[in-house]
């Protein structure tokens, strides 16, 4: 092990050496450059045996990870907003053929007013694709996750892509203190890659042919079980992970001072550190304010989230995205998850486009969240400039 | 018939105008003062594949939008159907067959004993329009299998239908062709012999599908087995015409193997050729691409 301190980018490729990936496609597309400078970086001093393709779209990229996973190798890309959104098409051709792909989506917002700045409205909308999906808080478990996200998606009861979502330059250009783990330590923890479907000359088949209604229903609904089983298996690898590195995420939530709570914030990414900055502040006030750190969209942890919220007056939910309701996406499915729950649920929604969340934001929240009311018929924004009455 | 939801399915082959032919009754149905609907269902095969179509009729607003499993006339453009797929089920005892066939309808055996109405279509269409599109001529003879919708709106509603799509001239021929068929029409009762049975289907429960979209069930000479491959699939039925392949005249070039679509030619030890049979569609490509000559299209399906 070694320390560093770097980026989340660079935290990024250095998790993707030491899986040993073999084929790397990609297109540039800040704020998801940096991790691509230096895998080929990497890969020219020799550091690295892989495949580096310069594909000519992020359309091409996932085709072209598509034919080197079903050929059998570690394949890895990133990417974020517009080049995500392009490659939206083939994004659903892995899940269904079980190729386990690593991707990182650096986030970044999508479309008019348009930006290169964070907002997780490029990945929100690619739940419903099959990959697994996770959001990270820092550099540390950056890294971490990538080493996870081979280990997860290449379980034989699992075989699925994962994304590992990060906060576009909140994360992607801020340097941290970082451990590098050493070569040894990640043999161990990440096997080879054993492949579900591969190419294979000697023994042909089809693979993701076209499919008559007789079968479809039967593989959407082998899919949605296979995203279901990974539950287990993303409970596991955190374990196994804690064992090799001695450092633990919880999986698919993680909770902070939830124990005795009477309200709190269920928040993702880079805000879950300011919001537990601020339950320190609460908590020393004599406050029951809690933190849940939603790490996976998908699998949701819905029956997780029941667990650590049953004792719970009022619970908020961060947003840095819409769903064009009124609401943000895991604010929508949070409420799904609780709806029988009896909690007063509220929106919340900041950092859109890559507006700063301050600390002052956060300590707004929590004030809102501890007056438990309920939602009424909208979110709760921060740090938006309305006309003076 | 009269005051009810009358429903009809059509059995074709894809070119033989079944799609257009529901359609068109469809439309006749509502020049006749109905409410109707027509739909297509076909798989991902085109020209020659086994299509369905389907047209409900009532006296009131449709409140359906789902196929039709127990129709009230059976329409069948390709009297070879019967033997591959079970087309006849589900059909109403009490409902009436149309059939394109140049057999009385007591001597045509179509698995269940109906009411039956059979007119040689192929004949009339290739008469009237040098094509072997049957649907008009289906029409005709459908104006006499059921008395909810007159012949006059079935012409009325080809004239519209095919004139606006291939122009007057064209309209006027198909025209002549319902006629035809409508004087043509042979009635009866036609045979329940045959027995009603689907293909070999491969039908696996969520558990059983092999995971990944991967048709890895088997493989047979290249050919690989599974959901919709034409190993369970006897393409062969489709034909038309049938490449008839003359070994002496074979210079063992291998054009043929490489181009067949299907894979249906089989490369022999020896370099020379063996078409199956049951898979080949009779596309032509390996009469086309012969230097030698050696293999000749011949009208019919039989070889097999």
């Amino acid at each position: 092990m070694v320390v560093k301190v770097i980026s989340a980018d660079h935290a990024v490729a250095w998790a993707v050496r030491l899986a040993k990936v073999e084929v790397i496609p990609a297109f540039p597309i800040t704020p998801q450059t940096l991790i691509m400078e230096l895998l080929a970086e990497f890969i020219n001093d020799g550091e690295l045996d892989a495949e580096f393709i310069a594909a000519e779209s992020e359309h091409s990229v996932m085709s072209v990870a598509i034919g080197a996973s079903v050929g059998g190798v570690r394949t890895f890309t990133a990417s974020s907003s517009q080049g995500l959104a392009l490659m939206h098409e083939m994004l659903y051709v892995p899940p269904q053929v079980r190729l386990p792909i690593v991707m990182v989506n650096v986030n970044r917002s999508l479309g008019a007013a348009a930006g290169i700045w964070l907002e997780h409205n490029d990945s929100m909308p690619e739940r419903e694709s099959g990959w697994l999906q996770c959001y990270v808080e820092d550099n540390q478990e950056a890294l971490d996750m990538v080493l996870q996200a081979y280990r997860i998606a290449e379980d034989e009861r699992v075989m699925l892509p994962l994304m590992v979502c990060l906060d576009g330059f909140v994360l992607s250009h801020t340097v941290e203190r970082v451990e590098v783990p050493g070569q040894e330590e990640v043999d161990y923890f990440l096997p080879r890659f054993r492949p579900c479907v591969t190419l294979d000359p000697s023994e042909p088949q089809l693979i993701n042919p076209i499919v008559p209604p007789d079968y479809a229903m039967e593989m959407r609904y082998q899919l949605d079980r296979a995203i279901d089983a990974s539950r287990r298996v993303i409970a596991e690898v955190d374990e196994l992970f804690g064992r090799t590195f001695g450092r633990r995420y919880g999986g698919l939530l993680q909770t902070y001072k939830m124990e005795d709570a009477e309200y709190a914030l269920l928040s993702l990414g880079t805000v879950t550190t300011t919001a537990r900055a601020v339950v320190d502040e609460l908590r020393s006030r004599g406050e029951k304010a809690g933190l849940i750190k939603l790490r996976f969209m998908r699998p949701f942890p819905e029956k997780e989230l029941k667990e650590v919220t049953k004792d719970l007056r009022s619970l908020g939910v961060f947003d840095r995205s819409l769903s064009m309701n009124g609401f943000g996406p895991v604010f929508t499915e949070v409420r799904g998850a609780l709806s029988s729950s009896g909690i007063a649920l509220s929106d919340h929604i900041g950092g859109l486009g890559g507006r700063d969340v301050t600390l002052e934001h956060i300590r707004e929240i929590y004030s809102d969240i501890a007056l438990g009311k309920a939602v009424q018929d909208g979110a709760n924004w921060y740090g938006l400039r309305r006309r003076r009455k | 018939m009269g005051a009810r939801l009358f429903e009809v399915r059509f059995h074709g082959r894809g070119g033989q105008g079944a799609v257009m032919a529901a359609q068109t009754l469809a439309e006749a149905a509502v020049l006749a003062g109905y409410f109707a609907q027509a739909f297509p269902y076909f798989g991902a095969e085109r020209r020659g594949a086994p299509v369905k179509a389907f047209t409900r009729i009532d006296t009131k607003r449709i409140a359906l939008k789902s196929q039709i499993y127990q129709p009230d006339l059976l329409v069948i453009l390709d009297e070879g159907l019967p033997s591959i797929e079970p087309v006849a089920e589900g059909l109403k005892p009490e409902g009436r067959a149309v059939i394109n066939t140049s057999l009385p309808p007591e001597e045509y055996d179509l698995g269940v004993e109906v009411e039956c109405f059979t007119v040689d279509a192929t004949t009339i269409a290739l008469e009237k329009l040098k094509a072997p599109i049957v649907n008009t001529s289906i029409l005709g003879a459908i104006a006499r299998a059921q008395d909810m919708v007159p012949l006059k709106c079935i012409l009325d509603a080809i004239m519209d239908k095919f004139g606006e799509r291939l122009g007057e001239r064209a309209a006027k021929a198909n025209l002549e062709a319902a006629e035809a068929a409508y004087s043509q029409v042979m009635s009866g009762r036609c045979r329940g012999e045959r027995i009603l049975r689907k293909g070999q289907q491969w039908l696996p429960s969520w558990e059983d599908i092999p995971p990944g979209v991967a048709l890895i069930v088997g493989s047979k000479e290249g050919v690989v087995i599974g959901p919709g491959s034409s190993w369970q699939n006897f393409t062969g039925t489709w034909r038309t015409q049938t490449p008839i392949y003359i070994q002496e005249k074979c210079v063992r070039c291998l054009r043929c193997w490489w181009a067949c679509p299907e894979g249906t030619i089989k490369r022999l030890d020896d370099d020379y050729m063996r078409w199956d049979y049951r898979y080949c569609k009779g596309c032509g490509i390996c009469a086309n691409i012969c230097p030698a000559k050696a293999v000749e299209m011949k009208r019919g399906t039989k070889e097999w």
